[in-house]
């Protein structure tokens, strides 16, 4: 029986056009285009190369706005089989609660999993506890962080990048894994799977099909809330004028304040 | 198992006390990050008059709870058995929200962390709460008790401040290294109840197989970062940036221009598509300031920036401006912090 492989990825505003406004100092997300979060194209990689070696089927599920078809699309296009975008009036406004909730939900209406993968966040609101909250939801383990996946034996093989080292996990599916932004080099749409993709086409699911009530999902599902944004201040600084003459005197400031520290090497 | 079941808020808020916070420990011993959680769990506690209680789960537990009383905690709480003893999400969930569900308490914070990231998603909706992402400031309404998150978004550029009203525990993951580690005192007094459990078959399904310490290169912890840009004009300038690095025990970083072209490795790259570094004195030499470099290191205590152009964005976020060329503005750093060297040996030595 092929290996069945959930993908979850989320467009999202590309960070490489995202501007910072000089007069509010906010990112400029207008101007942006909406992109495949780049995690989750590494997430999908990852996917695909076990799908290279072993019989697998890719879905991509996905919650967003309508126009969110096109990041599926082009993940049909690298090689995914199906793609389901989750779209509903109910499902905006949601915080990582009722987000996870609604993706566990329609995950649970596949007829079989073995794996999920996701990115380690989105570059959107950088929590990174979308990928946790649906293995709680669906009572599965999760390997997080990983540099590197592979399947073997049955068994699914990841290497989590921690804060002081590589951490080597082995467990069995099903299991739910997030990789690493920039752990591997995504590959690129083939123009035959692009054709395949758009015959195809992306299914759209809404809150009746997950049949969850309508109150457990979006805004009205959050726990949280954001009471206020505030622009943070940037910390006044002077850009004294130095020539080269005054250097000395820089650097006796910045050893009087201890920011330079003139540690003499015992003789 | 949760199930699919949505968050519900707390019939009773007023009987959720007192502050958890969850100690990560690597080889026997508890991580700075989570010292931290003690300290700004201990200064909200203390603004409403509550206990701070520690949660720690893994095994041969007893050192690591008496090394985290000294830091203050009123309470450590800990759940301890051989099958707990690598990080293993399931197990390490089960056990956080079973301690919830017996304590009540009213916030729960983790250091983020990638293991606490891993877990804390997974304890919130075992106890059908919210939980607030990668928080630098923290503080607590004392009237309301409740948990003020504020976390940064956009690029930095926003505070978020975000609320978990009517649901408990409050919780919220802390970026580590933005909190004080609180004094170490010996001698405090703290209550140890730490449990031997004997943790359910069901839930040990994965395994730690291998650990590899870091070798690689690593920017983020260097007190001093001396970084040059696309303005350096050719590779060798990294050379100088590096003499004068290692005369200051400091590292070289390097804008992404510079890293594009190969002047440098990608592991020295400073900015939002880079590494973000918080040293105590940033030098930009031959970097104009794209919103993306700065981004990595607009937090720097002191920043020094060397370019010839007066008017690149980079000298509006910089504490000194040096308008010269970089090849005559290094050297000079370099002689001079040289000779004030030399000056402190003559002090000790006469």
């Amino acid at each position: 029986m092929a290996l069945e492989i959930v993908v979850m990825i989320k467009q999202v505003p590309d960070s490489q056009e995202v501007e910072i406004d000089p007069v509010t100092k906010t990112l400029n997300r207008m101007k942006a285009r909406n992109v495949l979060n780049v995690a989750d194209d590494n997430a999908l990689e990852a996917a695909l190369s076990i799908k290279d070696k072993v019989d697998a089927h890719i879905t991509i599920v996905s919650m967003g706005p309508p126009m969110a078809d096109e990041a599926i699309l082009e993940c049909m296009g690298k090689g995914a089989d199906r793609g389901i975008l989750l779209t509903d009036r109910a499902f905006a406004g949601a915080d990582t609660y009722p987000t996870g909730l609604t993706l566990a939900a329609a995950i649970s209406k596949l007829d079989h999993f073995d794996m999920i993968f996701a990115g380690e966040e989105t570059s959107d609101s950088s929590t990174g506890h979308v990928g946790p909250g649906v293995a709680e939801f669906l009572g599965i383990e999760q390997i997080t962080y990983t540099q590197s996946v592979r399947f073997e034996d049955g068994y699914v093989i990841g290497e989590r990048e921690l804060e002081d080292g590589v951490e080597i996990v082995k467990a069995k599916p099903p299991v739910l894994i997030t990789v690493r932004l920039g752990s591997n080099i995504p590959r690129r749409q083939t123009l035959r799977k692009k054709i395949d993709a758009l015959r195809k086409g992306v299914e759209s699911w809404t809150l009746q099909n997950l049949g969850i009530p309508p109150e457990w999902v979006g805004f009205k599902g959050s726990p949280t809330v954001v009471r206020s944004m505030k622009t943070i201040k940037e910390k006044e600084r002077s850009a004294k004028r130095i020539t080269i003459e005054e250097i000395g005197q820089m650097v006796k400031e910045l050893s009087d304040s201890g920011v330079l520290k003139m540690e003499v090497k015992e003789q | 198992m949760t199930g699919l079941i949505n968050a519900v808020p707390t019939d009773k808020p007023d009987e959720y006390r007192n502050v958890f916070v969850f100690l990560e420990t690597r080889k026997g011993s508890v991580v700075k990050s989570s010292l931290e959680m003690i300290g700004i769990g201990r200064e909200i506690a203390d603004k409403v008059g509550e206990k701070l209680v520690c949660v720690i789960i893994g095994n041969h537990l007893e050192p690591m709870a008496e090394e985290a009383a000294k830091y203050g905690c009123d309470k450590v709480l800990g759940a301890e058995s051989p099958d707990l003893e690598d990080f293993k999400t399931m197990p390490y969930a089960h056990y956080a929200a079973e301690f919830i569900s017996e304590e009540k308490p009213n916030i729960f914070l983790i250091a983020a962390t990638h293991d606490g990231r891993d877990l804390a998603s997974r304890i919130a909706v075992k106890s059908r709460t919210g939980v607030t992402a990668d928080c630098t400031v923290i503080d607590i309404d004392p009237k309301e008790r409740i948990l003020l998150a504020n976390r940064p978004v956009y690029g930095e550029s926003t505070l978020a401040e975000i609320l978990c009203k009517n649901h408990r525990p409050q919780m919220a993951t802390a970026r580590p290294g933005v909190f004080k580690v609180p004094d170490r005192v010996d001698g405090k007094n703290c209550e140890m109840d730490i449990r031997k459990v004997k943790v359910d078959p069901d839930l040990i399904r994965k395994e730690i197989i291998g650990f590899r310490p870091k070798e690689e290169f690593d920017i983020t912890g260097a007190d001093i970062v001396v970084s040059g840009g696309i303005g350096l004009g050719k590779k060798e300038g990294f050379s100088m940036l590096q003499e004068l690095a290692e005369e200051l025990g400091g590292v070289v970083g390097a804008s992404r221009p510079a890293v594009d072209v190969g002047w440098i490795e990608r592991d020295h790259q400073v900015g939002q598509t880079g590494r973000v570094v918080r040293p105590k004195l940033y030098i930009a030499a031959g970097i104009s300031g794209k919103a993306q470099h700065i981004v990595g290191m607009k937090l720097s205590d002191v920043i020094i920036a060397i370019n010839t152009d007066p008017d690149a964005e980079i000298v509006k976020y910089s504490d000194y401006f040096i308008n010269d060329d970089v090849y005559n503005a290094i050297p000079a750093i370099l002689k001079e912090i040289k000779k004030l060297k030399g000056e402190k040996v003559e002090e000790i030595t006469t």
